[in-house]
Protein backbone atom coordinates (compact mmCIF):
# COMPACT_ATOMS: atom_id res chain seq x y z
CA UNK A 1 0.00 0.00 0.00
CA UNK A 2 1.06 3.66 -0.76
CA UNK A 3 3.44 4.29 2.26
CA UNK A 4 1.03 3.31 5.09
CA UNK A 5 1.36 3.83 8.10
CA UNK A 6 -0.66 1.14 10.07
CA UNK A 7 -0.19 1.00 14.23
CA UNK A 8 -0.21 -2.02 15.31
CA UNK A 9 -1.17 -3.70 18.98
CA UNK A 10 -0.82 -7.33 18.63
CA UNK A 11 -2.51 -7.46 21.97
CA UNK A 12 -5.88 -6.11 21.40
CA UNK A 13 -8.41 -7.38 18.47
CA UNK A 14 -9.91 -4.46 17.03
CA UNK A 15 -13.32 -3.34 17.49
CA UNK A 16 -13.36 -2.35 13.81
CA UNK A 17 -11.14 -3.47 10.98
CA UNK A 18 -10.81 -2.22 7.42
CA UNK A 19 -8.73 -4.09 5.15
CA UNK A 20 -8.09 -3.44 1.76
CA UNK A 21 -11.41 -1.76 1.08
CA UNK A 22 -12.64 -0.49 -2.64
CA UNK A 23 -15.34 1.00 -3.66
CA UNK A 24 -16.31 2.96 -7.11
CA UNK A 25 -18.63 5.46 -8.10
CA UNK A 26 -19.42 4.67 -11.91
CA UNK A 27 -15.68 4.93 -13.08
CA UNK A 28 -14.13 6.71 -10.26
CA UNK A 29 -12.34 4.33 -7.64
CA UNK A 30 -13.30 6.19 -4.21
CA UNK A 31 -11.89 3.66 -2.20
CA UNK A 32 -8.30 2.58 -3.00
CA UNK A 33 -7.29 -0.05 -1.09
CA UNK A 34 -8.48 1.29 2.19
CA UNK A 35 -7.20 -0.04 5.74
CA UNK A 36 -7.73 1.07 8.91
CA UNK A 37 -7.74 -0.56 12.51
CA UNK A 38 -10.08 1.03 15.37
CA UNK A 39 -9.35 -0.47 18.93
CA UNK A 40 -11.70 -0.32 21.75
CA UNK A 41 -11.92 3.58 23.01
CA UNK A 42 -9.79 5.21 20.35
CA UNK A 43 -10.67 8.15 18.62
CA UNK A 44 -9.60 8.80 15.13
CA UNK A 45 -9.94 11.52 13.38
CA UNK A 46 -10.05 11.16 9.23
CA UNK A 47 -8.66 14.55 7.80
CA UNK A 48 -8.27 15.03 4.11
CA UNK A 49 -9.03 17.44 1.16
CA UNK A 50 -12.61 17.11 -0.29
CA UNK A 51 -13.55 14.20 -2.46
CA UNK A 52 -10.59 12.30 -1.02
CA UNK A 53 -12.70 9.75 -0.13
CA UNK A 54 -13.40 9.98 3.80
CA UNK A 55 -17.16 10.67 3.95
CA UNK A 56 -17.57 7.68 1.78
CA UNK A 57 -15.27 5.69 3.76
CA UNK A 58 -17.35 5.96 7.11
CA UNK A 59 -20.44 5.47 4.61
CA UNK A 60 -19.21 2.35 3.82
CA UNK A 61 -18.31 0.55 7.35
CA UNK A 62 -21.99 1.67 8.30
CA UNK A 63 -23.34 -0.14 5.01
CA UNK A 64 -25.29 3.28 3.12
CA UNK A 65 -23.37 2.13 0.30
CA UNK A 66 -22.11 -1.02 -1.33
CA UNK A 67 -18.34 -2.20 -1.09
CA UNK A 68 -16.30 -3.22 -4.26
CA UNK A 69 -13.30 -5.28 -2.33
CA UNK A 70 -11.73 -6.07 0.54
CA UNK A 71 -13.46 -6.52 3.80
CA UNK A 72 -14.66 -4.59 7.44
CA UNK A 73 -14.68 -6.41 9.92
CA UNK A 74 -17.06 -5.24 13.55
CA UNK A 75 -15.56 -7.35 16.66
CA UNK A 76 -14.30 -9.82 13.91
CA UNK A 77 -17.57 -10.10 12.01
CA UNK A 78 -17.50 -9.62 8.80
CA UNK A 79 -19.32 -6.57 7.77
CA UNK A 80 -22.54 -7.33 4.92
CA UNK A 81 -21.08 -10.36 3.81
CA UNK A 82 -21.24 -13.97 4.53
CA UNK A 83 -18.84 -17.39 3.86
CA UNK A 84 -21.66 -19.54 2.09
CA UNK A 85 -19.38 -22.84 0.65
CA UNK A 86 -15.93 -22.13 -1.12
CA UNK A 87 -17.61 -17.83 -1.42
CA UNK A 88 -19.11 -14.53 0.00
CA UNK A 89 -22.40 -13.31 -0.59
CA UNK A 90 -24.30 -10.18 0.37
CA UNK A 91 -25.94 -10.58 4.32
CA UNK A 92 -29.94 -10.63 3.97
CA UNK A 93 -31.48 -7.26 4.68
CA UNK A 94 -32.09 -8.30 8.59
CA UNK A 95 -28.83 -8.86 9.07
CA UNK A 96 -27.61 -6.01 7.60
CA UNK A 97 -29.62 -4.43 10.13
CA UNK A 98 -28.77 -6.24 12.66
CA UNK A 99 -25.03 -5.28 11.87
CA UNK A 100 -25.55 -1.99 11.61
CA UNK A 101 -27.51 -1.79 14.70
CA UNK A 102 -24.35 -1.82 16.59
CA UNK A 103 -22.41 1.47 15.03
CA UNK A 104 -24.23 4.47 15.53
CA UNK A 105 -24.06 7.45 12.74
CA UNK A 106 -23.88 11.02 12.63
CA UNK A 107 -24.47 12.71 9.66
CA UNK A 108 -23.32 16.14 8.33
CA UNK A 109 -27.17 17.16 7.73
CA UNK A 110 -28.24 16.21 11.38
CA UNK A 111 -31.06 14.38 9.75
CA UNK A 112 -32.99 13.73 12.58
CA UNK A 113 -36.54 13.19 11.67
CA UNK A 114 -38.81 16.62 11.24
CA UNK A 115 -42.19 14.72 12.54
CA UNK A 116 -41.61 13.59 15.91
CA UNK A 117 -40.25 15.37 18.71
CA UNK A 118 -37.01 15.22 19.92
CA UNK A 119 -37.66 12.57 22.64
CA UNK A 120 -39.33 10.12 19.90
CA UNK A 121 -36.60 10.33 18.01
CA UNK A 122 -34.13 9.80 20.48
CA UNK A 123 -36.38 6.57 21.81
CA UNK A 124 -37.95 5.38 18.48
CA UNK A 125 -34.87 2.64 17.80
CA UNK A 126 -34.43 1.79 21.47
CA UNK A 127 -37.46 0.88 21.45
CA UNK A 128 -38.64 0.03 17.95
CA UNK A 129 -35.44 -1.86 17.23
CA UNK A 130 -33.37 -3.11 20.51
CA UNK A 131 -36.69 -3.77 22.13
CA UNK A 132 -35.70 -1.63 24.90
CA UNK A 133 -38.83 -1.06 27.46
CA UNK A 134 -40.50 2.83 26.35
CA UNK A 135 -40.16 3.91 29.81
CA UNK A 136 -36.48 2.58 30.27
CA UNK A 137 -36.14 4.36 26.81
CA UNK A 138 -37.74 7.25 27.75
CA UNK A 139 -35.31 7.59 31.06
CA UNK A 140 -32.38 6.73 29.21
CA UNK A 141 -32.96 9.87 26.59
CA UNK A 142 -33.59 12.04 29.74
CA UNK A 143 -30.35 11.13 30.64
CA UNK A 144 -28.63 11.73 27.28
CA UNK A 145 -30.28 14.43 26.86
CA UNK A 146 -28.90 16.20 30.20
CA UNK A 147 -25.88 15.06 28.83
CA UNK A 148 -25.90 17.35 25.55
CA UNK A 149 -27.75 20.16 27.83
CA UNK A 150 -30.73 19.97 25.61
CA UNK A 151 -32.84 18.19 28.82
CA UNK A 152 -35.82 21.45 28.62
CA UNK A 153 -35.97 20.50 24.75
CA UNK A 154 -37.72 16.67 24.84
CA UNK A 155 -40.60 17.98 23.71
CA UNK A 156 -39.44 20.17 20.36
CA UNK A 157 -39.37 19.38 17.27
CA UNK A 158 -36.19 19.28 15.02
CA UNK A 159 -37.29 22.73 13.31
CA UNK A 160 -37.74 24.90 16.14
CA UNK A 161 -34.09 23.77 17.57
CA UNK A 162 -30.67 25.78 16.21
CA UNK A 163 -28.42 23.48 14.12
CA UNK A 164 -25.74 23.18 17.26
CA UNK A 165 -28.64 21.84 19.29
CA UNK A 166 -29.81 19.19 16.37
CA UNK A 167 -26.96 18.23 15.92
CA UNK A 168 -26.80 17.48 19.32
CA UNK A 169 -29.75 15.60 19.66
CA UNK A 170 -28.79 13.40 16.72
CA UNK A 171 -25.69 12.60 18.85
CA UNK A 172 -28.06 11.82 21.73
CA UNK A 173 -30.11 9.29 19.15
CA UNK A 174 -26.86 7.83 17.66
CA UNK A 175 -25.71 7.07 21.20
CA UNK A 176 -29.24 5.71 22.60
CA UNK A 177 -28.67 2.44 21.43
CA UNK A 178 -25.34 1.42 23.32
CA UNK A 179 -23.33 1.28 19.92
CA UNK A 180 -20.01 -0.56 19.94
CA UNK A 181 -18.26 2.28 17.66
CA UNK A 182 -19.85 6.08 16.56
CA UNK A 183 -19.14 7.00 12.96
CA UNK A 184 -19.28 11.10 12.71
CA UNK A 185 -19.61 12.24 8.87
CA UNK A 186 -18.45 15.78 9.33
CA UNK A 187 -21.01 16.75 12.34
CA UNK A 188 -19.83 20.33 12.08
CA UNK A 189 -19.66 21.15 8.71
CA UNK A 190 -23.04 22.56 8.15
CA UNK A 191 -23.26 24.66 11.13
CA UNK A 192 -23.07 28.35 11.56
CA UNK A 193 -19.14 28.85 13.13
CA UNK A 194 -20.08 30.09 16.94
CA UNK A 195 -22.16 26.67 17.07
CA UNK A 196 -19.60 24.08 16.08
CA UNK A 197 -18.08 24.56 20.01
CA UNK A 198 -20.79 23.01 21.37
CA UNK A 199 -20.86 20.28 19.25
CA UNK A 200 -17.34 19.29 19.42
CA UNK A 201 -17.66 19.25 23.57
CA UNK A 202 -20.31 17.30 23.31
CA UNK A 203 -17.91 14.64 21.47
CA UNK A 204 -15.36 15.31 23.33
CA UNK A 205 -17.03 14.49 26.34
CA UNK A 206 -17.85 11.14 24.68
CA UNK A 207 -14.45 10.45 24.07
CA UNK A 208 -13.47 11.23 27.84
CA UNK A 209 -16.45 8.58 28.41
CA UNK A 210 -14.65 5.80 26.77
CA UNK A 211 -16.71 5.90 23.30
CA UNK A 212 -15.04 4.09 19.93
CA UNK A 213 -15.63 6.84 17.78
CA UNK A 214 -14.59 7.94 13.98
CA UNK A 215 -15.07 11.32 13.36
CA UNK A 216 -14.09 12.70 9.87
CA UNK A 217 -13.91 16.35 10.22
CA UNK A 218 -11.78 19.69 9.07
CA UNK A 219 -11.40 20.74 12.74
CA UNK A 220 -7.79 20.29 12.93
CA UNK A 221 -7.75 21.47 16.26
CA UNK A 222 -10.04 18.85 18.15
CA UNK A 223 -8.24 16.28 16.08
CA UNK A 224 -5.17 17.34 17.63
CA UNK A 225 -6.42 17.75 20.62
CA UNK A 226 -8.94 14.82 21.52
CA UNK A 227 -7.96 12.01 18.70
CA UNK A 228 -5.66 9.45 19.96
CA UNK A 229 -4.89 8.85 16.26
CA UNK A 230 -5.28 11.35 12.87
CA UNK A 231 -5.45 9.77 9.26
CA UNK A 232 -5.14 11.60 6.34
CA UNK A 233 -6.84 10.39 3.10
CA UNK A 234 -6.26 11.69 -0.36
CA UNK A 235 -7.22 10.43 -3.66
CA UNK A 236 -9.17 7.58 -1.97
CA UNK A 237 -6.14 6.35 -0.03
CA UNK A 238 -4.78 6.21 3.43
CA UNK A 239 -1.40 8.24 3.27
CA UNK A 240 -0.46 8.94 6.71
CA UNK A 241 -2.07 7.29 9.88
CA UNK A 242 -0.54 8.32 13.01
CA UNK A 243 -0.56 9.24 16.59
CA UNK A 244 -2.36 12.89 16.58
CA UNK A 245 1.03 14.56 17.85
CA UNK A 246 3.20 13.25 15.28
CA UNK A 247 0.79 13.58 13.02
CA UNK A 248 0.63 17.45 13.37
CA UNK A 249 4.36 17.73 14.40
CA UNK A 250 6.20 16.10 11.63
CA UNK A 251 3.95 15.04 8.70
CA UNK A 252 5.50 12.68 6.30
CA UNK A 253 4.00 12.81 3.37
CA UNK A 254 4.08 16.29 1.08
CA UNK A 255 0.44 15.83 0.65
CA UNK A 256 -0.20 16.10 4.03
CA UNK A 257 2.51 19.01 5.28
CA UNK A 258 0.81 20.91 2.10
CA UNK A 259 -2.86 19.95 3.77
CA UNK A 260 -1.64 21.02 6.95
CA UNK A 261 -0.10 24.59 5.42
CA UNK A 262 -2.86 25.34 3.46
CA UNK A 263 -5.55 24.86 6.38
CA UNK A 264 -3.19 26.37 8.72
CA UNK A 265 -3.13 22.79 10.70
CA UNK A 266 1.04 23.34 11.40
CA UNK A 267 -0.14 26.12 13.25
CA UNK A 268 -1.33 25.02 16.51
CA UNK A 269 -5.01 26.25 16.88
CA UNK A 270 -6.13 28.00 14.08
CA UNK A 271 -7.93 25.16 12.52
CA UNK A 272 -9.96 26.71 9.57
CA UNK A 273 -12.43 24.55 7.76
CA UNK A 274 -13.66 26.49 4.84
CA UNK A 275 -9.80 26.94 3.45
CA UNK A 276 -9.87 23.50 2.47
CA UNK A 277 -13.82 23.36 1.06
CA UNK B 1 -38.83 65.35 23.63
CA UNK B 2 -40.26 65.83 20.34
CA UNK B 3 -36.75 67.53 19.02
CA UNK B 4 -36.90 65.09 16.27
CA UNK B 5 -40.17 65.57 15.01
CA UNK B 6 -40.53 67.84 11.82
CA UNK B 7 -42.98 70.61 11.07
CA UNK B 8 -46.17 68.97 8.81
CA UNK B 9 -45.75 69.61 5.17
CA UNK B 10 -48.39 71.38 3.88
CA UNK B 11 -49.67 71.39 0.54
CA UNK B 12 -48.55 74.58 -1.75
CA UNK B 13 -52.48 74.12 -3.26
CA UNK B 14 -54.74 75.12 -0.13
CA UNK B 15 -52.42 74.43 3.20
CA UNK B 16 -53.81 71.78 4.53
CA UNK B 17 -51.62 68.82 6.03
CA UNK B 18 -50.31 66.24 3.14
CA UNK B 19 -51.34 62.99 4.27
CA UNK B 20 -52.08 59.73 2.66
CA UNK B 21 -54.22 58.31 5.40
CA UNK B 22 -57.56 61.32 3.66
CA UNK B 23 -56.48 59.99 -0.09
CA UNK B 24 -59.40 58.32 -2.12
CA UNK B 25 -59.63 55.54 -4.52
CA UNK B 26 -58.91 55.95 -7.74
CA UNK B 27 -60.74 55.06 -10.68
CA UNK B 28 -59.33 52.71 -12.73
CA UNK B 29 -60.66 52.38 -16.22
CA UNK B 30 -59.84 48.95 -16.96
CA UNK B 31 -61.47 47.33 -13.94
CA UNK B 32 -64.43 50.01 -15.13
CA UNK B 33 -64.63 48.01 -17.77
CA UNK B 34 -64.31 43.96 -17.02
CA UNK B 35 -67.40 45.31 -14.24
CA UNK B 36 -69.80 46.43 -17.27
CA UNK B 37 -68.59 43.43 -18.95
CA UNK B 38 -69.46 40.80 -16.37
CA UNK B 39 -72.66 42.19 -15.42
CA UNK B 40 -73.87 42.27 -18.91
CA UNK B 41 -72.60 38.68 -19.20
CA UNK B 42 -74.33 37.39 -16.15
CA UNK B 43 -77.44 39.40 -17.10
CA UNK B 44 -77.39 37.37 -20.69
CA UNK B 45 -76.88 34.26 -18.85
CA UNK B 46 -79.54 34.88 -16.39
CA UNK B 47 -82.10 35.80 -18.73
CA UNK B 48 -81.18 32.52 -20.78
CA UNK B 49 -81.68 30.17 -18.39
CA UNK B 50 -84.88 31.81 -17.21
CA UNK B 51 -86.83 32.47 -20.12
CA UNK B 52 -85.56 29.87 -22.58
CA UNK B 53 -88.29 26.99 -21.86
CA UNK B 54 -86.78 24.45 -22.72
CA UNK B 55 -84.52 23.88 -19.96
CA UNK B 56 -87.92 22.90 -18.66
CA UNK B 57 -87.42 23.82 -15.26
CA UNK B 58 -90.24 22.44 -13.03
CA UNK B 59 -88.89 19.19 -14.72
CA UNK B 60 -85.81 19.63 -13.20
CA UNK B 61 -87.20 20.26 -10.03
CA UNK B 62 -90.08 17.36 -10.68
CA UNK B 63 -86.90 15.28 -10.96
CA UNK B 64 -84.05 16.51 -8.45
CA UNK B 65 -85.31 14.01 -5.53
CA UNK B 66 -86.59 11.15 -7.81
CA UNK B 67 -85.33 8.13 -6.15
CA UNK B 68 -83.69 6.33 -8.85
CA UNK B 69 -82.02 9.76 -9.49
CA UNK B 70 -80.61 9.91 -5.79
CA UNK B 71 -79.62 5.81 -5.96
CA UNK B 72 -77.50 6.61 -8.78
CA UNK B 73 -76.01 9.46 -7.11
CA UNK B 74 -75.24 7.06 -4.30
CA UNK B 75 -73.78 4.89 -6.71
CA UNK B 76 -71.35 7.76 -8.26
CA UNK B 77 -70.39 8.39 -4.65
CA UNK B 78 -69.76 4.89 -3.61
CA UNK B 79 -67.65 3.97 -6.79
CA UNK B 80 -65.69 7.41 -5.71
CA UNK B 81 -65.12 5.72 -2.49
CA UNK B 82 -64.21 2.65 -3.16
CA UNK B 83 -61.86 3.90 -6.27
CA UNK B 84 -60.02 6.26 -4.57
CA UNK B 85 -59.21 3.88 -1.37
CA UNK B 86 -58.36 0.93 -3.80
CA UNK B 87 -56.29 3.39 -6.31
CA UNK B 88 -54.40 4.65 -3.65
CA UNK B 89 -53.26 1.16 -1.63
CA UNK B 90 -52.03 0.25 -5.46
CA UNK B 91 -51.14 3.41 -6.03
CA UNK B 92 -48.95 3.29 -2.79
CA UNK B 93 -47.53 -0.28 -4.03
CA UNK B 94 -46.80 1.01 -7.03
CA UNK B 95 -45.03 3.91 -6.47
CA UNK B 96 -42.98 2.25 -3.77
CA UNK B 97 -41.97 -0.64 -6.79
CA UNK B 98 -41.19 2.09 -8.80
CA UNK B 99 -38.57 3.35 -6.94
CA UNK B 100 -37.58 0.03 -5.78
CA UNK B 101 -33.93 -0.84 -6.66
CA UNK B 102 -34.75 -4.58 -8.25
CA UNK B 103 -34.59 -3.93 -11.66
CA UNK B 104 -37.14 -6.22 -12.73
CA UNK B 105 -39.94 -4.93 -10.39
CA UNK B 106 -39.31 -1.60 -11.06
CA UNK B 107 -39.44 -2.03 -14.82
CA UNK B 108 -43.05 -3.76 -14.43
CA UNK B 109 -44.55 -1.02 -12.52
CA UNK B 110 -42.97 1.49 -14.82
CA UNK B 111 -44.84 -0.33 -17.25
CA UNK B 112 -48.06 -0.64 -15.40
CA UNK B 113 -48.52 2.78 -14.89
CA UNK B 114 -47.59 4.06 -18.50
CA UNK B 115 -49.95 1.37 -19.48
CA UNK B 116 -52.93 2.79 -16.98
CA UNK B 117 -52.21 6.14 -17.03
CA UNK B 118 -52.28 6.45 -21.27
CA UNK B 119 -55.32 4.34 -21.89
CA UNK B 120 -58.17 6.24 -21.53
CA UNK B 121 -60.55 5.29 -19.00
CA UNK B 122 -63.56 5.06 -20.97
CA UNK B 123 -61.69 2.47 -23.08
CA UNK B 124 -60.70 0.42 -20.32
CA UNK B 125 -63.77 0.33 -18.72
CA UNK B 126 -64.98 -0.93 -21.96
CA UNK B 127 -62.56 -3.31 -22.48
CA UNK B 128 -63.25 -5.24 -18.87
CA UNK B 129 -66.36 -5.19 -19.29
CA UNK B 130 -65.78 -7.33 -22.33
CA UNK B 131 -63.44 -9.50 -20.69
CA UNK B 132 -65.54 -12.60 -21.01
CA UNK B 133 -64.91 -12.45 -24.62
CA UNK B 134 -61.03 -12.81 -24.21
CA UNK B 135 -61.29 -15.01 -21.31
CA UNK B 136 -64.19 -17.33 -21.44
CA UNK B 137 -63.76 -18.33 -17.82
CA UNK B 138 -61.50 -17.05 -14.50
CA UNK B 139 -60.43 -19.52 -12.83
CA UNK B 140 -57.54 -19.90 -9.50
CA UNK B 141 -54.93 -22.49 -9.77
CA UNK B 142 -51.54 -23.28 -10.23
CA UNK B 143 -49.83 -21.73 -13.27
CA UNK B 144 -49.44 -23.52 -15.93
CA UNK B 145 -50.69 -26.27 -13.73
CA UNK B 146 -54.17 -27.98 -12.49
CA UNK B 147 -56.93 -25.47 -11.69
CA UNK B 148 -58.68 -25.08 -7.82
CA UNK B 149 -61.22 -22.61 -8.43
CA UNK B 150 -63.34 -21.71 -11.89
CA UNK B 151 -66.01 -19.15 -12.77
CA UNK B 152 -67.67 -17.99 -16.14
CA UNK B 153 -66.01 -14.27 -16.59
CA UNK B 154 -69.77 -12.91 -17.11
CA UNK B 155 -70.52 -14.15 -13.52
CA UNK B 156 -67.78 -12.32 -11.89
CA UNK B 157 -67.50 -9.34 -14.57
CA UNK B 158 -70.95 -7.16 -13.91
CA UNK B 159 -71.14 -3.44 -15.03
CA UNK B 160 -70.19 -2.90 -10.95
CA UNK B 161 -67.04 -5.17 -10.98
CA UNK B 162 -66.21 -3.66 -14.20
CA UNK B 163 -66.46 -0.17 -13.20
CA UNK B 164 -64.44 -0.91 -9.97
CA UNK B 165 -61.62 -2.62 -11.91
CA UNK B 166 -61.36 -0.15 -14.63
CA UNK B 167 -61.59 3.70 -12.06
CA UNK B 168 -59.40 1.72 -9.56
CA UNK B 169 -56.86 0.87 -12.15
CA UNK B 170 -57.19 4.37 -13.78
CA UNK B 171 -56.74 5.90 -10.64
CA UNK B 172 -53.59 3.66 -9.13
CA UNK B 173 -51.69 4.52 -12.25
CA UNK B 174 -52.27 8.46 -11.30
CA UNK B 175 -52.22 8.06 -7.48
CA UNK B 176 -48.55 5.95 -8.05
CA UNK B 177 -47.50 9.28 -9.98
CA UNK B 178 -48.43 11.26 -7.00
CA UNK B 179 -47.12 9.28 -4.44
CA UNK B 180 -43.87 8.56 -6.19
CA UNK B 181 -43.15 12.68 -6.59
CA UNK B 182 -44.21 12.45 -2.49
CA UNK B 183 -41.67 9.88 -1.63
CA UNK B 184 -38.93 11.34 -3.76
CA UNK B 185 -39.54 14.73 -1.67
CA UNK B 186 -38.49 13.07 0.98
CA UNK B 187 -34.63 14.27 1.60
CA UNK B 188 -32.95 10.99 1.05
CA UNK B 189 -30.74 11.88 4.24
CA UNK B 190 -33.78 10.70 6.33
CA UNK B 191 -33.43 7.15 4.67
CA UNK B 192 -29.96 6.78 5.28
CA UNK B 193 -30.79 8.10 8.86
CA UNK B 194 -33.37 5.26 9.13
CA UNK B 195 -31.11 2.72 7.38
CA UNK B 196 -28.05 3.72 9.73
CA UNK B 197 -30.28 2.86 13.03
CA UNK B 198 -30.91 -0.28 11.74
CA UNK B 199 -34.66 0.18 11.08
CA UNK B 200 -36.52 -2.25 8.45
CA UNK B 201 -36.97 -1.03 5.42
CA UNK B 202 -41.02 -1.03 6.21
CA UNK B 203 -40.87 0.21 9.09
CA UNK B 204 -38.25 3.37 7.12
CA UNK B 205 -40.95 3.62 4.40
CA UNK B 206 -43.94 3.77 6.73
CA UNK B 207 -43.12 5.77 9.57
CA UNK B 208 -40.46 7.78 8.61
CA UNK B 209 -40.95 8.16 4.14
CA UNK B 210 -44.44 8.22 3.94
CA UNK B 211 -45.39 10.65 6.99
CA UNK B 212 -43.26 13.04 5.70
CA UNK B 213 -44.53 12.62 1.99
CA UNK B 214 -48.02 13.22 2.77
CA UNK B 215 -47.37 16.89 2.77
CA UNK B 216 -46.51 16.85 -0.88
CA UNK B 217 -49.38 13.88 -1.43
CA UNK B 218 -52.28 15.50 0.03
CA UNK B 219 -52.96 18.51 -2.12
CA UNK B 220 -52.75 16.77 -5.27
CA UNK B 221 -55.21 13.89 -4.09
CA UNK B 222 -58.08 16.20 -3.58
CA UNK B 223 -58.07 17.25 -7.18
CA UNK B 224 -58.13 13.06 -7.91
CA UNK B 225 -60.90 12.63 -6.04
CA UNK B 226 -62.56 15.40 -7.91
CA UNK B 227 -61.59 14.22 -11.10
CA UNK B 228 -62.21 10.68 -10.28
CA UNK B 229 -65.96 11.96 -9.27
CA UNK B 230 -66.87 13.24 -12.11
CA UNK B 231 -65.06 10.55 -14.38
CA UNK B 232 -67.54 7.74 -12.53
CA UNK B 233 -69.90 9.49 -15.14
CA UNK B 234 -68.02 6.79 -17.76
CA UNK B 235 -69.38 4.12 -16.36
CA UNK B 236 -72.83 5.03 -17.79
CA UNK B 237 -71.51 3.51 -21.31
CA UNK B 238 -71.47 0.07 -19.85
CA UNK B 239 -75.07 0.11 -17.75
CA UNK B 240 -73.93 0.98 -14.01
CA UNK B 241 -76.57 2.71 -12.74
CA UNK B 242 -74.49 5.92 -11.55
CA UNK B 243 -76.08 9.30 -11.40
CA UNK B 244 -75.54 9.98 -15.64
CA UNK B 245 -76.86 6.55 -16.09
CA UNK B 246 -80.12 6.92 -13.86
CA UNK B 247 -80.87 10.30 -15.47
CA UNK B 248 -80.51 8.60 -19.07
CA UNK B 249 -83.02 6.13 -18.22
CA UNK B 250 -85.21 8.84 -17.35
CA UNK B 251 -84.72 11.27 -20.43
CA UNK B 252 -84.70 7.74 -22.82
CA UNK B 253 -88.19 6.90 -21.66
CA UNK B 254 -89.52 10.95 -21.25
CA UNK B 255 -87.59 12.72 -23.70
CA UNK B 256 -86.60 15.41 -21.33
CA UNK B 257 -82.68 15.23 -22.22
CA UNK B 258 -81.83 18.78 -21.14
CA UNK B 259 -84.30 18.75 -17.81
CA UNK B 260 -82.49 15.82 -16.97
CA UNK B 261 -79.08 16.44 -17.71
CA UNK B 262 -79.55 19.87 -15.61
CA UNK B 263 -80.82 17.54 -13.02
CA UNK B 264 -77.05 15.82 -13.32
CA UNK B 265 -75.29 18.90 -13.75
CA UNK B 266 -76.67 20.18 -10.35
CA UNK B 267 -75.89 16.98 -8.40
CA UNK B 268 -72.20 16.65 -9.58
CA UNK B 269 -71.93 20.70 -8.72
CA UNK B 270 -72.67 19.99 -5.08
CA UNK B 271 -70.69 17.22 -4.94
CA UNK B 272 -67.47 18.79 -6.20
CA UNK B 273 -68.08 22.07 -4.18
CA UNK B 274 -68.44 20.24 -0.99
CA UNK B 275 -65.15 18.11 -1.96
CA UNK B 276 -63.52 21.50 -2.79
CA UNK B 277 -64.58 22.68 0.66
CA UNK B 278 -62.77 19.50 2.22
CA UNK B 279 -59.85 19.93 -0.23
CA UNK B 280 -59.00 23.15 0.71
CA UNK B 281 -59.79 22.33 4.63
CA UNK B 282 -56.93 19.25 4.28
CA UNK B 283 -54.97 20.90 2.11
CA UNK B 284 -54.25 24.15 4.69
CA UNK B 285 -53.98 21.45 7.44
CA UNK B 286 -51.36 19.57 6.18
CA UNK B 287 -49.30 22.79 4.40
CA UNK B 288 -48.30 24.02 7.77
CA UNK B 289 -44.82 23.97 8.49
CA UNK B 290 -44.33 24.17 4.37
CA UNK B 291 -42.70 26.90 2.84
CA UNK B 292 -44.97 28.32 -0.21
CA UNK B 293 -42.24 27.88 -2.15
CA UNK B 294 -41.33 23.89 -1.69
CA UNK B 295 -45.26 24.19 -2.25
CA UNK B 296 -45.12 25.90 -4.95
CA UNK B 297 -42.63 23.92 -6.27
CA UNK B 298 -43.30 20.05 -5.62
CA UNK B 299 -46.85 20.95 -6.86
CA UNK B 300 -45.47 22.33 -10.08
CA UNK B 301 -43.64 18.72 -10.04
CA UNK B 302 -46.11 16.73 -9.33
CA UNK B 303 -48.55 18.76 -12.00
CA UNK B 304 -46.16 18.33 -15.14
CA UNK B 305 -45.94 14.58 -14.50
CA UNK B 306 -50.56 14.53 -14.03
Amino acid sequence: MTGTQQITRPDAEPVLRVSGLRKYYGEHLALDGVDLDVQASEVVAVLGPSGSGKSTLVRCIDQLEPIDGGSMHLDGELLGYEHHGTHLRPLRDVDVQRQRRRMGMVFQQFNLFPHWTVLRNITEAPIRVHGMAPAEARDRAMELLGRVGLTDKADAHPRQLSGGQQQRVAIARAVAARPRILLFDEPTSSLDPELVDEVLQVMKDLAEAGMTMIVVTHELEFARSVADRCVFMADGQVLEDRPSTEFFDDPRSTRLRTFLTRTGGAARGDADSEAVA
Amino acid sequence: MTGLTTQPVRSPRDGTEVDVARARGRVRPSRVVISILLVLVTAQIVLFLVTNERFEWPVVAEYLFNPSVLLGLGMSIMLTFVGMVLGSILGTALAAGQLSEFMPLRWACIVFVGVFRGVPPLVQLIFWYNLAYLLPRLSVGVPFGPELFSWPTNDLITPLTAAIIGLSLHEAAYMAEIIRAGILSVDSGQRDAAAAMGFSRWHSFTRVVLPQAMRVIIPPTGSQVIALMKGTSLVSVIAMGDLLHSVQVIYNRTYDVVPMLIVAVIWYLVVVTALTVVQRRVEQRFSRGMSRTTARRVMNRVEAQA
